[in-house]
């Protein structure tokens, strides 16, 4: 059923585990350390990791390179630097491909920043979360508002021109006024992208345990509209449901996830995803999430599961993601990204256009504006 | 027969009657230590689970008394709960004694009088018994002063027992050889065969709970069902010790059972009498009747391809339970499904239940309602099960509606908020009596008032402590409306209720505001109204949600967001679908959810 003709594009995903501090509303895989994390044990590990994984993606180029976290901008820029050179000396990358590094205000210098720069680096995405000092209290920030804005500066004084600030709204006991207060001083500091996304309390949090209050609904969606025209007004334009992009800004890297494409993972916890002409399947792998076991395991070990995607998972996922672009896709991508053939599509998709979900013009689909106000309805469609 | 002890257990839920029950099994030797698994006679996961006995069963013990004869004892478990007092009556009567057994802390509850009144009136000798004797809120004097105010039997020499500790059972044993007589009868004489229950067993067929009147039957008789004329050729009769026992026989006296080859358990209805084809006797038992349903709802598969699968499940519960009915209705809001009758609120929950546990059903159940008798412009009488079938307004000549007598047992401190309950459901007193701290109230009241919430609210109102039984009584002519609920403009003819023209305007304002809590806001605003033919008498609107959508979804781990999203598939796969509007299983009850106190 599946076969593929070409592959899709591959990014690399690299993952730091460690935070100094865990936030209450994080489900992403990151652990509070004590005085000091195994700097150089997990660099070899993950170098080892990439060394073990190399065969499933020979001889395919890398496009995008990710490293995300927990808190990564903890690295020294010596061991970042041992990290980049054993990845060129071991797969080809695109030239000049996108090459992310998340950051924590709580934990830039400039000359670390420099550093970042010097050694290849060339995008920043700094999780501002918000400016307001109460609100960032509330949700467990280590840095204050001040921090924030010193931190964006630091990053373009050290020559990032390619800058994204996250940031977050609905938060707890915020106004309206303030959540567009807090977009407002995003953009005066003129990032080249802004990932602007509701707060939602998910499971396996300290948040889920212990809900804090939060705005209501009918506010919130009048802040998100209020915002949306803000943002355009600066010539920030919504490519994703919660990613904002100048021209030509928009992340490489978050973009082949959203369109189905492949991405290695490399470290605790981080999620992998590849396809393979020779056996025309698609797996999902994941590696073992406590730092520790992750570093002491044997490569083979490292990776704690994987699955081969049946095609309605493949039909589902691939909807899961591409939908949450504002373009949508076309049904070419999805032949080539998924392996599949386009017919698969058309009873939830005629489905979809009946209901005022989706619309399609010649071979390109993408969400009406219902649609993507009610994205997990259209998707669900698929499932 | 001298030796022969036919008896029943009356108590109320909770008031350890099977707990008692297991103590007896356990000292006459019934069963293993290992083959004892707690409550014995409660069978099915349901009886366990409520704490009550749906199917009247039965085991026949040996007892070694202090006199030094053995006993044969002949234990009749019946049902609990006024849904099944026909059920109850025929155990009884099958019995010569019954032990009352009553809460020592909690004291005589309206259920325990109902059963204990029938039990006097068939002639039994009715043997008080105090239970959980050793908890410190026992009140054994206070409790057997209300046995003698209320029920009106001699109580001071009651036995006072911990079923569960073990203490006074044996004592207990003793008093029940001593006090209730042996069974009367002539083993010659031509059988009389009383059915006290009937189940369906995969293996034999239909397997017959019998008391022997008179006469005796044994394996090769050709037996006669008087009420049906049928005859049968005996396979195999004997005891429950209580696992099934062959005997060679069944004589005067005893208590046991014959398989005689049927495939239906309507062919052994409850208080039938069986005789032989030889030898018949001339006349059959007295107190035999048709179970009749009270209360219709309709059920629907919520996926249409689980209906064949859902007329099977009816019809392997129907192999067990006489008295569920069951047939066809199609609802445009609903499909295809079934209108089932039930002989009362709680044997539909347990019907309910069974079917979506044991059957992996998804059911929607519509608003349950009364049968309605409408008599109209041309003369004709119709039984009215739904709603939906009442004829137009110009058509009616006349509803009526049952009327029940209920029996309410309760503390004297919640007299004033049961009477006001009493009164709201249109009831009108008949008697009023005080008996100690307990006060006795009889009411006559519509039955489509207690389908509703009555049992709900008369256990918020006093607390838990009142008791409540009751009996159809007749038909009797009232004005009643139809309240149909529309939503988005359309009629949904599931939804539709009958309700009295005084209550309707509150009661339907109430509906369509517990109908705008129960749906789910969705893509659209969705208007609810509630209508009297044309005359809209309520709406609400369900105000459009401004969307649905995961904010963050960055690459590697799908899997979370693939388990919000299947979440949120399944608990639509709960819903039905009518035009736009996705209806939640429980809006189609909403009537019984309103919550007026």
């Amino acid at each position: 059923m599946i076969e593929f003709t070409s592959l899709p594009p591959l990014s690399l995903y690299i993952h730091f585990p460690w935070c100094i501090h865990k936030c209450p509303y994080c489900d992403f895989n990151s652990h509070e350390f004590n005085n000091h994390f195994p700097e150089q044990n997990y660099i070899n590990a993950l170098i080892q990791d990439l060394e073990y994984q190399l065969p499933s993606i020979w001889g395919r180029r890398i496009i995008s390179l990710f490293i995300g976290g927990g808190t990564p901008s903890l690295l020294s820029s010596r061991a970042l630097d041992d990290l980049l050179s054993a990845i060129r000396s071991r797969l080809t990358c695109l030239p000049n491909m996108e090459i992310t590094l998340e950051a924590n205000p709580g934990t830039v210098d400039q000359s670390k920043f420099s550093e970042f720069r010097a050694i290849g680096i060339n995008r920043l995405s700094i999780g501002i979360q918000s400016f307001n000092d109460l609100h960032l209290k509330k949700l467990g920030r280590i840095h204050s508002g001040r921090e924030a804005i010193s931190a964006v500066e630091i990053a373009h004084k050290s020559g990032f021109d390619n800058l994204n600030l996250d940031l977050m709204f609905g938060l707890p006991e915020q106004s309206q006024q303030q959540g567009l207060n807090d977009l407002t001083n995003a953009i005066d500091l003129e990032p080249t992208h802004i990932s602007w996304y509701q707060l939602t309390i998910e499971p396996n949090t300290f948040f889920y345990k212990q809900p804090p209050a939060l705005p209501d609904d009918d506010d919130i969606w009048v802040l998100q509209q209020q915002g949306q025209l803000l943002l355009q007004a600066r010539d920030f334009m919504q490519y994703e449901i919660s990613a904002y992009a100048k021209k030509n800004n928009q992340c490489q890297h978050n973009l082949n996830y959203w369109q189905f494409g492949d991405y290695l993972a490399l470290g605790a916890g981080a999620h992998g995803k590849i396809s393979r002409s020779d056996t025309n399947s698609i797996s999902r792998y994941w590696q073992l999430r406590q730092p520790e076991a992750y570093i002491a395991a044997s490569p083979a070990e490292k990776i704690s599961g994987q699955n081969l995607l049946e095609t309605n998972d493949i039909i589902f996922e691939f909807m899961l993601n591409a939908l949450r672009l504002k373009q949508g896709f076309n049904l070419q991508t999805f032949e080539t990204h998924t392996g599949l053939s386009a017919d698969m599509l058309t009873d939830a998709g005629r489905q979809a256009i009946e209901k005022g979900l989706l619309e399609q013009s010649g071979n390109h689909f993408k969400p009406t504006e219902l649609g993507y106000r009610f994205l997990n309805d259209l998707v669900n469609l698929f499932n | 027969m001298q030796n022969i002890r036919n008896f029943s257990i009356i108590a109320h839920i909770d008031h350890g009657k099977s707990t008692l029950a297991d103590r007896f099994i356990q000292i006459c030797g019934g069963l293993t230590e290992r083959e004892m698994e707690s409550q014995v006679l409660d069978s099915m996961d349901i009886e366990r689970e409520r704490g009550i006995t749906i199917k009247a069963q039965s085991v026949s013990l040996q007892y070694k008394a202090r006199d030094g004869r053995v006993y044969q004892l002949n234990m009749i478990d019946t049902p609990g709960h006024v849904d099944f007092s026909y059920e109850v009556s025929r155990s009884l009567e099958a019995c010569e004694g019954a032990l009352l057994i009553v809460d020592a802390s909690q004291g005589v509850e309206a259920q325990s009088v109902a059963n204990c009144y029938t039990a006097l009136d068939l002639g039994l000798e009715v043997v008080p018994v105090l239970n959980k004797i050793d908890l410190p809120a026992a009140e054994p004097a206070r409790v057997i002063k209300e046995i003698e105010d209320i029920i009106g039997i001699e109580a001071k020499d009651a036995c006072l027992v911990s079923a569960k500790s073990g203490i006074g059972v044996e004592d207990l044993l003793e008093q029940l050889v001593t006090r209730i007589p042996a069974p009367e009868g002539d083993a010659d004489a031509p059988l009389q065969a009383l059915i006290i229950d009937s189940w369906f067993d995969a293996y034999v067929g239909v397997i017959i709970l019998v008391r022997i009147k008179q006469g005796r039957i044994r394996k090769s008789n050709k037996m006669l069902v008087m009420s049906t004329g049928r005859g049968y050729h005996v396979d195999n009769v004997g005891v429950f010790t209580p696992k099934r026992t062959e005997t060679s026989e069944l004589s005067a006296g005893q208590v046991g059972y014959i398989i005689a080859g049927m495939k239906e358990i309507d062919s052994a209805r409850v208080g039938d009498t069986i005789t032989l084809v030889d030898r018949p006797t001339d006349k059959a038992l007295p107190g035999f009747k048709e179970v009749q349903p009270r209360v219709f709802a309709g059920m629907f598969p919520v996926e249409t391809d689980d209906y064949d699968n859902f007329r099977e499940a009816l019809s392997k519960l129907r192999l067990n339970d006489a008295s569920l009915q069951f047939e066809p209705e199609t609802s445009s809001a609903l499909g295809f499904g079934f209108r089932i009758g039930f002989l009362g609120m709680l044997h539909m929950e347990i019907v309910q239940e069974r079917l979506e546990r044991e059957y992996d059903l998804d059911l929607i159940t519509t608003a349950p309602t009364v049968v309605y008798e409408v008599e109209t412009t041309r003369g004709e009488v119709l039984q009215i099960h739904n709603p939906a079938d009442l004829p137009e307004v110009n058509l009616i000549e006349e509803i009526r509606e049952p009327i029940i007598q209920a029996n309410i047992l309760l503390p004297q401190d919640y007299v004033g908020n049961v009477i006001s309950l009493c009164i709201e459901k249109r009831g009108v007193q008949l008697n009023m009596q005080y008996m100690g701290t307990q006060v006795a109230l009889t009411y006559e009241m519509p039955l489509s008032e207690v389908v509703l919430d009555f049992f709900d609210r008369l256990k918020s109102v006093s607390r838990g402590y009142a008791s409540f039984d009751y009996e159809l009584k007749r038909f009797q002519a009232a004005n009643l409306v139809k309240v149909d609920i529309l939503i988005n403009n359309e009629k949904v003819d599931a939804l539709a209720v009958i309700i009295h023209a005084d209550q309707s305007q509150r009661r339907g304002r109430e509906i369509a505001e517990k109908m705008r809590e129960l749906i789910p806001r969705q893509m659209f605003d969705i208007a609810i109204q509630a209508a009297i033919g044309r005359n809209i008498i309520a709406r609400s609107t369900v105000k459009a949600l401004r969307k649905n959508v995961t904010a963050k979804c960055y690459g590697g781990d799908v899997s979370r967001k693939r388990k919000l999203l299947d979440k949120q598939k399944k608990g639509k796969k709960r819903m039905k679908q009518f035009g736009k509007v996705e209806i939640p299983q429980d809006a189609f009850l909403a009537v019984l959810k309103v919550d007026n106190s």
